[in-house]
């Protein structure tokens, strides 16, 4: 199956420049080869038809028609050593535990502005800054970061380096524990002889998590929720899929009532006391009386319940501030001004394209960067130098020129690549990992994460909106073990 | 539970009952089709398929002749028409999907395996035999998705909402049925026995009772025998008797044996049908009294179904301010 695979210029998760697997990736090399190809091309039908017929699908919008789609499944999973984990592990609670101190500070002493480690303009000027409605608020566990998904790659050193801290709506989990199961039914055969870290009770860790930030006036058992814009949301089923797991009602905004400062739902008893809410819906959408106006998905008067202490929201209001792409740059130094520590998993290195020399610097070698607008996300406003047409870099010239703030730029990774099977052949793609935390009493990272793969070939692109694919992600103890 | 959600839970039931009691009232008519020799009475037939499936006065708006395969594709997959087996799908699906998180996932399943099969149905209705076979489809998906409810739900709160909605969705369509019928044979006064044997035999069919039926009667088809059978027989899982009684039960169920202030009315109503079905003897009614017993029955019908939802909340919630 691999044995014309090129491993190329780049860093291959499984195989190396020989053609031979590497070691953590040798059992499941040689149990791959008992499959014949006939197997291979029925067992990845069977995959992508378990996805389809679930329903687990998220929606695109094309000319104004909703289609539902599944986000391709790749069977050749990412294998990671115990070892090399434990430090992605580390390096993300370390990372996150900052995050949160930066967010803590920014609404309320602004320490880190104050001693000049982030300039106040980039603070002051952030849409994402929700001073005046979040500033001073004494929130459970002084926790503002209940899950984040960070964006993982790796560079052509095999390097990992974070490249996107999403802090506010982080979705795709419930695709790690589907990729799991929809490979443990149709590859059984790929498990023998691996010790594999199970996920088992992460989606306890996660409801552990969400119920421990009840609000201090709560008597009795606190209730939870979810709340979703709705099942016209592209992530719906993520929504659906987390509130089912964790046995919390699946709300939406119109479910939700504010009286006098408590939020309720209705249910067919009448009004029923809600205490902490899981929300998927941002910021600006969450209460038409503090944010936007026109949201038709948020609940009037939530904020101010928040405020009063009288319910939870998590993720934290004004968490954008922390991921966007401008901010992004100053996170090593929050890692060394708030935990005086060296961060242990490194950034991408970035420039800012409102310093007028990076910026002349950057407009005479566009071909060799990648630029991205700092408020856009999911692969949108983004220009992949080394594939862009002169057209294509003439109109980003342009937007920079205009707007140089809203834009960085980053030197094009040699993202690393694995072998994907599509179409029944193999060849190499890039690849990316999402890694899941999540924060209450206690810090957990989830074992492994979303593997998001760009199965166009060539492509550098990972997002499902634009044609990426999953693969399940496995953390092998003994690095390689041979017990199952 | 959510209002939200038990309003879905309770619509997904009877969009699920009437694309299912659609088809089959359509699939009896297309095996009638091939019977009739006489043309006339095959137009007449279609007239009262179109006002039990939806709407007569609605489609002649719209088409202004009677036409089989323009009448077809208006009850099957139509998106002009409200009552098309497609469209009552196409809402049953929706409503599973939003309740996710409390349904079965298999009863998702069946529901979403319809869909993906047949989501490009411009040529399903093209031949006799295809028709056919797409009217099985939804009998069979219905049939499986009640079965997946019956053996894998616990009976709790949603599984009641589910069942009421089935069970006011049949005892309605039950009604509707016969009450088509019975204005039918006082429109045509043909006193016939030949025709009385064929309408009430259709009336049996379209609701999946000749069987039952004829094990307990003769065969003669007489309208009184047929009529209390499919209003009053207890044991027969379509008649309006058997409907009531188990919304009865389940709302008790429900409420914990009491009745509570914000209950009162929907056990008055249930109460009041009770007795009114009770009460009714059948067989000394004439055809007007029957008639005029149906239509009541009907709106009684629409009356507790309102009553249901807002004793619940049903009704989509609307923001507050």
């Amino acid at each position: 199956m691999l044995k014309d695979y090129q491993t190329g210029i780049f860093f291959d998760e499984m195989m190396q420049p020989d053609a031979t697997p590497k070691p953590h990736y040798q059992w499941f090399y040689q149990l791959v080869q008992e499959f014949s190809e006939q197997e291979l091309m029925e067992k990845h039908e069977t995959a992508q038809l378990n996805f389809l017929r679930q329903g687990i699908t998220f929606t695109v919008y094309n000319q104004g028609n909703q289609l539902e789609r599944t986000m391709p499944f790749d069977f050749i999973p990412i294998i990671i050593p115990e070892k090399e984990w434990d430090t992605i592990e580390t390096g993300m609670k370390q990372r996150m535990k900052a995050l949160n101190l930066f967010l803590e500070d920014i609404y309320n002493e602004q320490r880190i502005v104050d001693e000049g480690v982030i300039p106040r303009d980039l603070v002051e000027n952030n849409p994402y800054y929700y001073y005046d409605q979040v500033a001073g608020i004494n929130i459970p566990l002084q926790n503002h970061i209940f899950l984040s998904g960070v964006d993982l790659i790796r560079d052509e050193y095999g390097q990992y380096r974070v490249l996107e801290d999403n802090l506010r709506n982080p979705s795709g989990m419930s695709y790690v524990f589907q990729n799991r199961y929809v490979m443990r039914q149709v590859y059984p055969e790929l498990f023998f002889n691996h010790s594999i870290c199970t996920l088992e009770h992460q989606i306890s860790e996660l409801h552990q998590a969400v119920m421990s930030h009840v609000p201090d006036g709560c008597e009795g058992e606190a209730t939870a929720v979810l709340l979703t814009p709705g099942s016209y949301n592209s992530a719906y089923y993520d929504h659906m899929f987390l509130a089912q797991q964790m046995g919390i009602e699946l709300v939406e905004g119109r479910d939700l009532l504010v009286q006098d400062d408590v939020v309720y739902m209705k249910t067919i008893r009448g009004l029923k006391l809600v205490d902490i809410i899981y929300r998927r819906i941002d910021d600006d959408f969450l209460d038409p009386d503090a944010f936007r106006p026109d949201s038709t998905l948020g609940v009037s008067g939530l904020l101010n319940a928040y405020k009063k202490g009288n319910v939870a929201i998590l993720n934290g209001i004004g968490n954008g501030i922390a991921d966007d792409k401008a901010m992004y740059v100053y996170v090593p130094d929050m890692i060394r001004f708030y935990l005086g520590e060296e961060p242990l998993i490194p950034n991408v290195e970035t420039y800012f394209l409102s310093d007028p020399e990076r910026l002349d610097y950057v407009l005479r070698n566009m071909k060799d960067l990648v630029i991205k607008n700092v408020g856009a996300s999911g692969g949108y406003d983004m220009l992949i130098g080394p594939q862009s047409t002169e057209e294509e870099r003439e109109v980003f010239r342009e937007k920079i020129t205009q707007e140089p703030h809203q834009y960085i730029a980053q030197p094009t990774i040699k993202l690393s690549r694995a072998p994907a099977y599509q179409s029944g052949r193999v060849y190499p793609c890039h690849v990316d990992l999402r890694v899941f935390v999540m924060n209450g009493k206690e810090m957990n990272v989830l074992p492994g994460g979303l593997s998001r793969v760009a199965l166009k070939e060539g492509s550098l692109v990972v997002n499902s909106s634009q044609g990426g694919g999953g693969k399940d992600t496995w953390i092998l103890s003994e690095g390689g073990g041979v017990n199952a | 539970m959510l209002s939200r959600t038990a309003d879905a839970l309770y619509w997904m039931a009877r969009n699920l009952e009437r694309s299912e009691n659609n088809a089959r009232v359509l699939n009896v008519q297309l095996i009638h089709m091939l019977e009739a020799a006489d043309r006339n009475i095959l137009d007449r037939d279609w007239e009262e398929v179109l006002e039990i499936c939806a709407s007569y006065e609605d489609y002649m708006t719209r088409y202004s002749r009677m036409e089989r395969g323009t009448m077809i594709e208006y009850l099957t997959t139509s998106p002009i028409n409200p009552n098309s087996i497609e469209v009552c799908m196409s809402i049953a699906r929706d409503n599973a999907k939003t309740t996710r998180d409390i349904v079965p996932t298999e009863l998702w399943e069946v529901l979403n395996e319809f869909h993906l099969d047949y989501q490009d149905n411009s040529d399903h209705m093209d031949t006799l035999s295809r028709t056919k076979d797409y009217l099985k489809t939804i009998t069979r998906t219905s049939m499986t998705a009640q079965g997946v409810i019956e053996s894998t739900m616990s009976r709790g709160i949603p599984y009641t909402f589910i069942k009421v909605g089935k069970w006011l969705e049949r005892a309605e369509k039950t009604a509707r049925i016969l009450n088509v019928i019975c204005e039918k044979q006082k429109r045509e006064e043909l006193q016939h026995t030949a025709d009385n044997y064929y309408y009430w035999l259709a009336a049996l069919r379209f609701l999946n009772g000749y069987d039952s039926f004829i094990k307990e009667h003769p065969p003669t088809m007489d309208s009184a025998y047929v009529l209390d059978f499919l209003i009053r027989e207890e044991s027969f899982p379509r008649s309006i008797a058997y409907c009531m009684k188990h919304i009865e039960e389940a709302v008790k169920e429900l409420e914990g044996g009491d009745v509570r202030h914000y209950s009162e009315e929907l056990f008055r109503l249930l109460e009041i049908i009770g007795t009114e079905i009770n009460e009714t003897s059948i067989h000394e009614m004439n055809m007007e009294e029957l008639m005029v017993f149906l239509d009541h029955f009907q709106k009684q019908c629409t009356a507790l179904s309102s009553v249901f939802m807002e004793t619940y909340y049903l009704s989509a919630p609307t923001p507050v301010r």
